[in-house]
């Protein structure tokens, strides 16, 4: 790639060189070199595929596509619906994350190891089972929520088929990675930044406002960042609560064009480079607010010892409504979880259900011969692109936050684009090119763990540039002048010191791999099931009381690794909070 | 043993200020001169302070000797060995930080959050290079060895965060010397410390620094600190050296009026030069006539300022016949110090600042005399 | 600044690429009319008939030894499928790739685009099958099995073996006996409004009803009515699945075009969901099989074809499909209009465009 091979990766030169040692690469140029050619790789082939059909049709160059995306009465309606949804669930992911972060951090709520499964619960349950979940508790006709409060305040309190309804379910299933982020920001942040606020006379909440939230910029922008462009391209939740009362959303238009025969891919593409544009300037914003001087570097060579807020009196306040979400955002849809993967069909609770409860799904789900295959699978292909996704972001956010190769950017915005790419357009692009591929990768699980990484790449590098932006300069320089190579200083001082960030990440590819379907069903090949293909065939069955029995085991799996990987990574990291 | 030539910086001034140097060519790139033609030496077993307000280049240049930055030009050269070099002409030198062998105490410390006191100071011993690099023992025993010179031995196996501010400086100084480098950096090493451990840790580090014998290179905003600690001084700014010496004789004859603003408190009044006689000037002011020694050479009729420190001044309510350069004022205010007590006084339109002994305290309105000893003041030419 | 240049190296990134090596089809795969693997050789077989035909086949299939099969079969059904393949013939591995008619579909472009022959035979809807066919790629069918299959079930490259039943269902306790709709017609009846849903991608239904009211002498504008008064008492909801269980459990009153042998399912269940009386007519989507042309195991690949309308039909009857050899039986003599499977493909935009134009219009008078 161009912007690796710029001479001002070379400014290192041995004084005592032969010249012909100034053209071999050194080991730092040489991984810098590999990472973005493969991070320019991974991007540019769907890209490529996906511009390619966008403009190109049998004619040579047309814009056809985009008059038949963007020329219809109903696009005004469509993006401002789009929009009003993914800045309503942006807002509300970003303030539940937030704060989730900020107690489970910085202050001696109570209940903490509950309240960190509590928040990150709702990213493992599947999209479809979340969203299912809130219409049976939250429907005006059948919402058991609405039936326990139909007394007060009488029929249909809660109406989960609005953009309130919408915003509401996005906005919990997404907060998790809000929370992730922050988490990892929040842990590498001096409090005696905000203890001298404290001091100075601010109240918590100025300290908060004027301290705490712009200490955690970076980490912010990369949430809004993230938030925005997920809920624009969220599907379950508007095609399952909005399409019922005809809310369309900017995905249900790229679904309704790649849905018939021919796929219309230069419509579709010409929607996502619509959002690809977003994105584009959203990473470039980012990178400006990032860059803004060294005021978000509070990983410090100064040490400091974290203590955590006493919340006081209202710790018991505070205490009670994080039972409350807890209640509202996990216990209640895995109850609603586990009560459907008990029964037969689902039906509104009486005590005559009870007694027709069976194990029947979880039997049949053992009985399922593809189910310990896919379990497998889907633990390999999960692990293996969060590994491999943190481990080369952590070199790239390096690269594009360090260093100061021209055209650094670039890297950083080509890991953003898989995050706009269709999954139908990424599963085609890649078996357009590893069918041809004298490397047989084509049917194996290979081409799935290069979709995945893909897919997951625009995250990883969120985390990474994030906590990146954090580690203060003079950390690594003073490691370069005890005279430690790059690759000693990389790995001894900078990985060590990302490591919340890049446990955060690792732990939300993981999670999300688990439920990746749009591209696994065009790339699997029998033998390579995954799990999230084995819910969507229960799912096309009609099958919800399997579906919810293979989710409560998904949700199960998950905390365990999520809690190891924790575990571990206590050891790894920095071990400020003991 | 360092020499630095001629050394040059730039940064792309897109932002703030254009370049000073520029000639008001509006087409070429705007740059700022970080650091403009330096060039120094620093002798064995020297500390060598670099001092200056912020933004002044300092921290640049000795960046540049670390290698963390890389000069526009010039040539940075330790005893025999060629650090970086951009001689027109001849093959670019820059060898890479990593490899310069030096020690370096960081403005924030940079002590490494996730490892333990030893293993911060192991570090630069952990990474050598193979053939050089000591046996596990060797540098368990180096460590200790440091960290007890450093008063830290009972702290290794303590994460480094745990540490207060003053062991966290200690820790990063034990992690600059334990490879014995030829030359050690400190950049703003006190500056993130209370006064008093400030006090104390200065006299710490000029002690530890005569008995390892490092040659050093020290960079501060803190005069006293310049003072107190080094055996030479450059005064920088604006990205240019402005006077080299010694400390006492930049303290006593600055060389400009930055210089004597800069360091310690000054008076400044202006005057013309009326005439001189060998060393002894005559210095027509507003306020009277001062006689003064300076070996400078002015013709009649330049434009100078006179500065004098605040103790070099005495004050007294009775006229002191026969003393030259005695002017008659009003005490304006005073303010008790402890160790002494400032006056400030009305001398015409001047406001001078006079420290006196404790015992002398002059109450607010009261009519005094100055004495400004001849070889006290100096001659500072404007501009 | 940032935006721009990347924005720069992507497109002289994808002009190069563009330049050295050309593009990608623009259709997903399917610019390529002839298929570029090596073509099967069926001719041998499929003169074939009765014991003779089996046991040859049988014999080259057990040789090839594998069989690979891309379908949109629900799991289960392929599940019983498999499991009753395996049984009656162990040494010829099935294997089996499994995703919706609108993967499928481009999976088999795309790889016969490359020249990689993944699929031997394809089971999957009547509209994936028909472009299949459109584009050449199946190998027209012979055997006894076809004199099985009424008329409608046959294609020129592929065979119909099973329909999809298009029949409104209701919720027992919302709708009380006697109100269930006992006609197309009665859906449009604003006694459902709100309670009636509306599936999302049902457009050859739309299309099917449509075509049925205009032959029974309708004219367009009072079908338009129809539709639209049936899209004004409407919910959408998107996916056949959903629509049963939402049914079932109370969100909808009535799910106007349901496959019946989801609703059979639930209700075997004991879910409070019923179809029956079925509506009459209830309208048939032919799903069909056909034989690829570049198969890798092409006699595992008609014998596979000769059982799936055989012993097959037997296994999909037991999971209430309905299988394309006994229609009759299984409908149990209730009338059925079959979709024009040709015009579907052939006018595909202008009825999901009609059918979202629907959909969509009816926003807010809910």
């Amino acid at each position: 790639m161009m912007t690796t091979a710029s001479p001002a990766v070379g400014t290192d030169t041995v004084a005592a060189s032969a010249w012909w040692r100034r053209w071999l690469p050194t080991p730092k140029m040489l991984i810098l070199g590999v990472v973005g050619l493969v991070i320019g790789y991974l991007a540019l082939v769907p890209l490529y595929y996906l511009l390619w059909g966008t403009f190109f049709d049998a004619d040579g160059v047309s814009v056809a596509g985009f008059e038949r995306a963007y020329g219809n009465s109903q696009i005004f309606e469509l993006i401002g619906n789009s929009l009003w949804f993914a800045a309503g669930a942006a807002v509300l992911s970003l303030v539940v994350g937030t704060a989730l972060a900020y107690l489970n951090v910085r202050t001696d709520v109570p209940f903490k190891a509950l309240f960190f499964a509590a928040s990150i619960v709702p990213l493992i349950i599947p999209g479809i089972l979340y969203t299912i979940s809130w219409i049976l508790l939250a429907s005006p006709e059948i919402g058991l929520v609405n039936k326990l409060v139909e007394p007060v305040f009488g029929s249909g309190t809660f109406d989960v088929f609005t953009i309130w309804g919408m915003i509401w379910v996005e906005g919990l299933h997404l907060s998790p990675i809000v929370f992730l982020l922050m988490v990892a920001a929040f842990r590498s942040m001096d409090p005696s930044l905000e203890e001298s606020a404290l001091m100075s006379g601010a109240t918590r909440w100025q300290v908060f406002r004027k301290v705490t939230v712009p200490l955690a910029r970076p980490a912010i922008v990369a949430s809004i960042l993230i938030m925005v462009v997920r809920s624009l391209e969220s599907f379950e939740v508007p095609a399952l609560l909005g399409l019922q009362n005809g809310i369309y959303v900017f995905t249900s238009r790229i679904y309704f064009v790649l849905r018939s025969y021919p796929p219309d891919f230069a419509a579709a593409g010409a929607l996502a480079v619509g959002l690809l544009i977003l994105a584009i300037i959203g990473v470039a914003l980012s990178n400006i607010v990032g860059r803004s001087g060294k005021n978000y570097q509070t990983v410090t060579g100064k040490g400091f010892r974290p203590r955590p807020m006493e919340l006081g009196k209202w710790r018991s306040v505070v205490g009670a409504g994080i039972i409350l979400y807890f209640i509202l955002t996990v216990i209640a849809p895995l109850v609603v979880l586990l009560y459907t993967s008990l029964l037969k069909y689902y039906t509104a609770p009486t005590l005559n259900v009870f007694k027709t409860m069976t194990l029947e799904n979880y039997r049949e789900l053992i009985g399922m011969s593809k189910a310990v295959t896919a379990l497998r699978n889907s633990l390999i292909l999960g692990i293996g692109s969060a590994t491999l996704v943190m481990a080369f972001m952590a070199i790239a956010a390096w690269f594009v936050v360090r260093s100061r190769v021209r055209g650094r950017q670039v890297v950083d915005q080509l890991a953003f684009v898989p995050l706009v790419i269709p999954g139908l357009v990424l599963g085609l692009a890649l078996s357009f090119v590893y069918l041809r591929s004298p490397i047989p990768i084509y049917g194996t699980l290979f081409i799935l763990l290069i979709a995945y990484c893909t897919r997951y790449m625009p995250y990883g590098m969120r985390y990474a540039v994030t906590s990146m932006h954090q580690i203060s300069s003079e950390l690594e320089e003073s490691a370069h002048v005890s005279g430690a190579s790059w690759w000693q200083t990389f790995r001894r001082v900078i990985v060590p010191l990302l490591a919340p960030g890049l446990l955060a990440g690792w732990v939300y590819i993981l999670v999300v791999s688990f439920r990746e379907l749009s591209s696994s069903i065009l790339l699997y090949s029998p033998g390579n099931e995954v799990l999230s293909i084995l819910i969507f065939e229960q799912f096309e069955d009609g099958e919800f009381t399997v579906l919810s029995a293979l989710g409560v085991v998904m949700v199960l799996t998950l905390i365990l690794l999520v809690s190891i990987a924790y575990k571990l990574g206590a050891k790894v990291g920095l071990n400020r909070t003991n | 043993m360092l020499r630095i030539d001629n050394l040059v910086k730039t940064f792309a001034g897109e932002r703030r200020k254009r370049s000073r140097n520029g000639n008001g060519d509006a087409k070429g790139p705007a740059k700022i001169f970080a650091v403009n033609d330096v060039s120094f030496e620093v002798g064995e077993g020297e500390l060598f302070t670099l001092l200056g307000p912020s933004g002044c280049g300092k921290t640049t240049t000795l960046r540049s000797i670390a290698g963390l930055e890389r000069p526009d030009a010039g040539h940075i050269a330790l005893t025999e060995r060629v650090l970086f070099s951009s001689k027109p002409g001849e093959k670019p030198v820059n060898v890479p930080a990593n490899s310069r062998g030096l020690g370096m105490v960081f403005q924030s410390y940079a002590i490494w959050p996730h490892m333990t006191v030893f293993n911060n100071v192991a570090f630069p011993l952990q990474v050598m290079k193979r053939a050089e690099r000591p046996g596990k023992r060797e540098i368990s025993e180096r460590v200790m060895r440091v960290l007890e010179t450093m008063e830290l031995a009972s702290f290794a196996d303590r994460h480094a965060t745990k540490l207060s501010g003053g062991q966290q400086q200690r820790l990063a100084l034990a992690r600059a010397v334990v490879i014995e480098p030829s030359l050690l950096l400190l950049d703003e090493p006190l500056s993130n410390l209370d006064a008093k451990l400030r006090e104390s840790l200065r006299y710490e580090l000029k002690r530890l620094q005569r008995e390892l014998g490092i040659t050093s290179v020290y960079v501060t905003h803190d005069q006293i600190e310049a003072l107190a600690l080094s055996s030479k001084i450059a005064v920088m700014s604006d990205g240019s050296l402005v006077q080299m010496g010694r400390p006492r004789d930049v303290y006593q004859n600055p060389s400009n009026k930055f210089v004597a603003e800069f360091i310690g408190t000054s008076n400044f009044i202006s005057g013309v030069v009326s005439g001189h006689n060998g060393e002894r000037y005559t210095v027509e002011t507003n306020d009277g006539r001062l006689l003064l020694d300076s070996a400078a050479d002015m013709p009649d009729g330049t434009e100078v300022v006179v500065s004098i420190r605040p103790e070099s001044m005495e004050l007294s309510e009775q006229h002191r016949p026969g003393q030259p350069n005695q002017w008659s004022g009003n005490v304006l205010t005073r303010a008790f110090l402890g160790d002494s007590v400032d006056h400030v006084i009305g001398v015409g339109k001047h406001e001078l600042r006079v420290r006196c002994n404790p015992s002398i305290s002059i109450a607010p309105g009261t009519d005094v005399y100055l004495r400004m000893p001849p070889d006290r003041l100096s001659l500072v030419p404007v501009n | 600044m940032n935006a721009f240049k990347a924005g720069l190296v992507v497109a002289s990134a994808a002009a190069l690429l563009a330049a050295c090596g050309g593009g990608p089809p623009t259709e997903g795969g399917g610019a390529a009319g002839e298929p570029n693997a090596k073509t099967a050789d069926y001719s041998q077989w499929l003169e074939l008939t009765g014991k003779e035909r089996h046991d040859v086949l049988v014999t080259a299939a057990e040789k090839e030894g594998k069989l690979s099969l891309y379908t949109s079969l629900s799991a289960e059904v392929v599940d019983e499928l498999a499991d009753a393949w395996e049984e009656t013939y162990e040494d010829i591995d099935l294997e089996i790739y499994r995703a919706s008619g609108e993967e499928v579909l481009p999976r088999i472009l795309q790889e016969n685009a490359a020249g990689y022959g993944g699929a031997d035979v394809v089971e999957t809807n009547a509209t994936e099958m028909e472009v299949l066919g459109n584009k050449g790629l199946l190998q027209p069918y012979q055997g006894d099995a076809l004199q099985r299959v009424p008329a409608e079930g046959k294609f020129g490259t592929w065979t119909a073996t099973r329909f999809n039943v298009f029949a409104p269902s209701w919720n027992t306790d919302i709708v009380k006996q006697g109100d269930e709709p006992k006609t197309w017609e009665d859906l449009a009846d604003p006694a459902y409004k709100g309670k009636l849903a509306l599936e999302i991608d049902d457009y050859d239904w739309y299309m099917g009803l449509h075509d049925y009211w205009r032959a029974e002498g309708k004219s367009e504008e009072e079908i338009d009515k129809l539709f639209q008064a049936m899209a004004a008492n409407a919910k959408k909801v998107k996916g056949h699945s959903v629509m049963a269980e939402m049914t079932s459990s109370g969100q909808f009153g009535v799910a106007a075009s349901n496959y019946t042998y989801i609703v059979e399912e639930l209700k075997a269940d004991g879910a409070p969901i019923e179809l029956e009386p079925l509506v009459s007519p209830v309208i048939l989507r032919p799903n069909g099989a056909g034989l690829m042309k570049t198969a890798q195991h092409p006699a595992a690949a008609l014998l596979f074809k000769d059982w799936l309308l055989d012993d097959g039909q037997q296994v999909l009857q037991e999971l209430n499909m309905t299988p394309s050899t006994d229609l009759e039986g299984d409908l149990g003599g209730t009338d059925h209009v079959m979709l024009d499977v040709e015009k579907v493909v052939a006018e595909n935009e202008k009825w999901s465009k009609g059918y979202e134009q629907l959909l969509s219009g009816s926003a807010g008078t809910n």
